[in-house]
């Protein structure tokens, strides 16, 4: 289908049209499930061009790209078939997920489902493709409850919220050892959600196990007009390293309600989430300098993964801004996905599921920081380790695991 | 005069009859799940609103916490399931004793109150009940519950991806509602809470118990209500605070009444058979491009039925029957 058919006149018109028609069964079709509209649609929007992209890298003619269906062309052993993208609306409303998986399964056969952002809409879309018996990707849902349902059809590449807690953990441990100056006492600072609550249990458990003392355990109301009761409880415990579990506006609410009663935290290391928005950093300005946190994406680990800064070049002419956090682990599932399904070599779900069930894609063959893709029994990636980033002049550095570092942490605590 | 009232009582009930009939039946030939999915929704909605209408219209207390009592219905059926193992066939009739009493309860102080201040009471117990159930670790906190798949069986209320069953489990919902509606319109209570919607000082002096009144109106509303969340929890498969008891439900609930007719019998049925169809099908439809025009032809729709309806839909057909009023 180029432009030029359509420019000789009805006859080649109708040529075209049987041309496409024969041209879309061959398509094999993936559903993307998102919240375009609504909370959470800004998320959705950027997830959307992020799909986009990949699908670009994995249809289009380019040179080829060093990641996994990074040559472009289609699927090269079901005869070049393109992969075609159907999005949905979730408006971030469980319910609404369901229904939209269910129909862009039976309606628009999508032969899989890559998803969705929340835990919560996660939740539900996967218990409709266990039913229906079709792979559910999830690019981005981090609750760990959702892979502990040992459901068949589950698969999940990136991180879930033990594992990046434990990321952050390992780093405090590392830098320990490093500086010879280790945190002795964590804040906990988290908001009341799924995502909050998952975040600050874990991190109660693992500050126990590395034998670091709890002196501030403030759960918060999520989206609050105010913190500055909260900020006065930090301040008063004063610990080595506060762990925030917040997303944009409260981020940016508790780093200025801290600057305004004058305390300046000895170290920030938070659960990513609002700390990794852009918005974040325009609203924050000087008070995020220092700031950490936990990624699994590292925009400059250029030197390890080259393949980055070309799908950047891509994702960036398409959506003008960087891959982020987010962006980048669902081009990562979707290129994952689209690997499976060339190796299976037939857009049947059941074979479909047992290459994905195969999956073994080195961190090399990623834009990941990643040691690679390789799913336990219950479809969990085991090979996405997160990395720990800091803010130096507006903008995430790697800081953490050492070796794939840019720049050296600042570590003030015990000093 | 009674004579016409209980020929038109049995006509309802004939035309009621009628549809209900068509609304099993008809489903059987179709097979496609989205238009299975809208049809269910409005359904559970037609009954929600439905049991809405009878606090709300028929004895005038306007309620804008009903999420609360549906919340509390989909978590009674979904808890005794999980850790009780008891079948939500028998859990739902838990869920609705369960909305019911929630409703006295609430009902209890803030019926005290009179005006707007019900309505605003409503609005902050449905906020309090929210923020208990976010953070109760035995309901699930924030994380939710999973509702586990299980083999399909009419006891566990679990039919796979065979849609019909819920569809016929709803319509049950939805007839039970109405006939309770119907009932109602026909028995003494009908006159007492018209009664108290108009007028509380006159009607107290004709006798009516106020208090009593009001607060068997909630029961029943609050019963069915709990009822249609325990429907509704089991459809989804997976309920959290947010998705069930947030306050927009509270409006979802009573919105297809209000713009169907307020206070009477098919208002709500009208309501609901207009309102959820166009909101799912435009935002399954429209909603992929992400540029919210779905949400604007639905926030549409509802001025314009505002603005050239404010009886509700329901006086387009009252005003043929009876000619110009």
């Amino acid at each position: 289908m180029d432009r030029r058919n359509f420019m000789i006149g009805a006859g080649a018109l109708a040529t075209a049209a049987t041309a496409r028609k024969a041209q879309a069964a061959d398509d094999v079709v993936i559903g993307v499930v998102y919240p375009l509209t609504g909370n959470g649609a800004a998320v959705g929007l950027d997830a959307k061009a992020a799909y986009e992209v990949a699908a670009e890298i994995i249809n289009g003619s380019h040179t080829p790209i060093g990641v996994s269906m990074g040559k472009g062309g289609g699927l090269d052993k079901l005869g070049g078939a393109k992969v075609r993208l159907v999005f949905a609306d979730s408006q971030n409303d469980p319910q609404k997920a369901r229904a939209e998986a269910e129909r862009l399964i039976t309606q628009d056969k999508a032969v899989a489902i890559v998803g969705s952002y929340t835990s919560a809409t996660g939740a539900t879309i996967s218990q409709v493709t266990e039913r229906y018996e079709v792979p559910y990707l999830a690019a981005d849902n981090s609750s760990p409850s959702l892979h502990q349902r040992g459901l068949k059809w589950f698969f999940r590449t990136s991180p879930h919220d033990e594992m990046f807690t434990k990321g952050m953990f390992d780093f405090l441990a590392d830098i320990a050892k490093k500086t010879g100056r280790p945190a002795k006492t964590v804040a906990l600072f988290y908001e009341d959600s799924i995502f909050g609550t998952d975040s600050s249990n874990v991190q109660r458990k693992l500050a126990a196990a590395a034998g670091m003392q709890v002196v501030a355990d403030i759960r918060y109301r999520a989206a609050s007009p105010s913190l500055s009761t909260e900020a006065q409880k930090l301040k008063a415990a004063n610990a080595d390293v506060i762990l925030p579990s917040s997303y944009t506006s409260d981020a940016i609410l508790i780093l200025r309600a801290m600057s305004e009663i004058g305390y300046k935290p000895k170290a920030i290391l938070a659960q990513a989430a609002g700390f990794q928005e852009s918005a974040f950093m325009q609203g924050a300005g000087a008070l995020a300098e220092t700031v950490m946190s936990r990624s699994s994406f590292a925009l400059d680990a250029d030197k390890l993964r080259p393949a980055i800064p070309v799908v950047n070049a891509l994702y960036k002419a398409h959506n003008n801004k960087d891959m982020n956090d987010n962006t980048s682990r669902e081009i990562t599932a979707l290129l994952t996905l689209a690997d499976a399904i060339n190796r299976a070599g037939s857009a049947k779900p059941e074979a479909i599921r047992a290459a994905l069930v195969a999956t073994d894609i080195p961190g090399s063959a990623t834009i990941m920081p990643w040691a690679g893709v390789k799913f336990d029994e219950m479809g969990q990636n085991t090979l996405c380790n997160p990395v720990i980033q800091q803010v130096f002049g507006g903008a995430y550095k790697t800081v953490w695991p050492f070796d794939l570092a840019a720049k050296d942490v600042i570590w003030t605590v015990g000093t | 005069m009674d004579n016409f009232i209980t020929r038109r009582r049995r006509h309802e009930l004939l035309v009621a009859a009628g549809l209900l009939v068509f609304a099993i039946v008809a489903p059987m030939f179709i097979k496609d799940v989205t238009t299975l999915n809208v049809i269910i929704l409005s359904l559970l909605f037609a009954g929600l609103a439905q049991a809405w209408n009878i606090l709300g219209g028929y004895c005038g207390q306007i309620s804008l916490g009903h999420a609360l009592y549906f919340g509390m219905g989909s978590y009674v059926s979904t808890l005794l399931y999980v850790h009780a193992a008891v079948p939500p066939s028998l859990g739902m009739f838990a869920a609705a004793a369960v909305g019911g009493l929630a409703a006295l309860l609430v009902g209890w102080p803030c019926f005290r109150l009179s005006g707007h201040y019900y309505a605003i009471a409503t609005v902050v117990v449905g906020e309090i009940g929210y923020l208990l159930f976010l953070n109760w670790d035995y309901v699930g906190g924030a994380t939710g519950v999973y509702i586990p798949i299980a083999r399909p069986s009419l006891l566990n209320l679990q039919f796979g991806k065979d849609k019909l069953p819920y569809l016929h489990l709803v319509l049950a919902f939805c007839a039970a509602t109405w006939l309770a509606a119907w009932v109602i319109e026909g028995s003494r209570w009908f006159y007492a809470w018209r009664a108290v919607k108009d007028d509380v000082v006159a009607a107290r002096s004709l006798g009516v118990n106020i208090f009593s009144s009001k607060m068997a109106a909630a029961a029943i509303s609050g019963a069915f209500t709990g009822l249609g969340g325990a429907i509704y929890g089991l459809y989804v498969g997976y309920i959290d605070p947010d998705s069930v008891m947030a306050g927009h439900f509270s409006i979802l609930i009573a919105l297809p009444a209000v713009l169907g007719g307020v206070g009477t019998l098919w208002g709500p049925i009208l309501g609901a058979a207009l309102l959820i169809p166009m909101k799912e099908l435009s935002s399954s439809y429209l909603g992929g491009s992400g540029r919210g025009v779905d949400l604007m032809l639905y926030g549409a729709m509802i001025v314009i039925v505002a603005l050239a309806q404010p009886q509700g839909v329901v006086s387009l057909f009252r005003r043929r029957a009876h000619g110009p009023a």
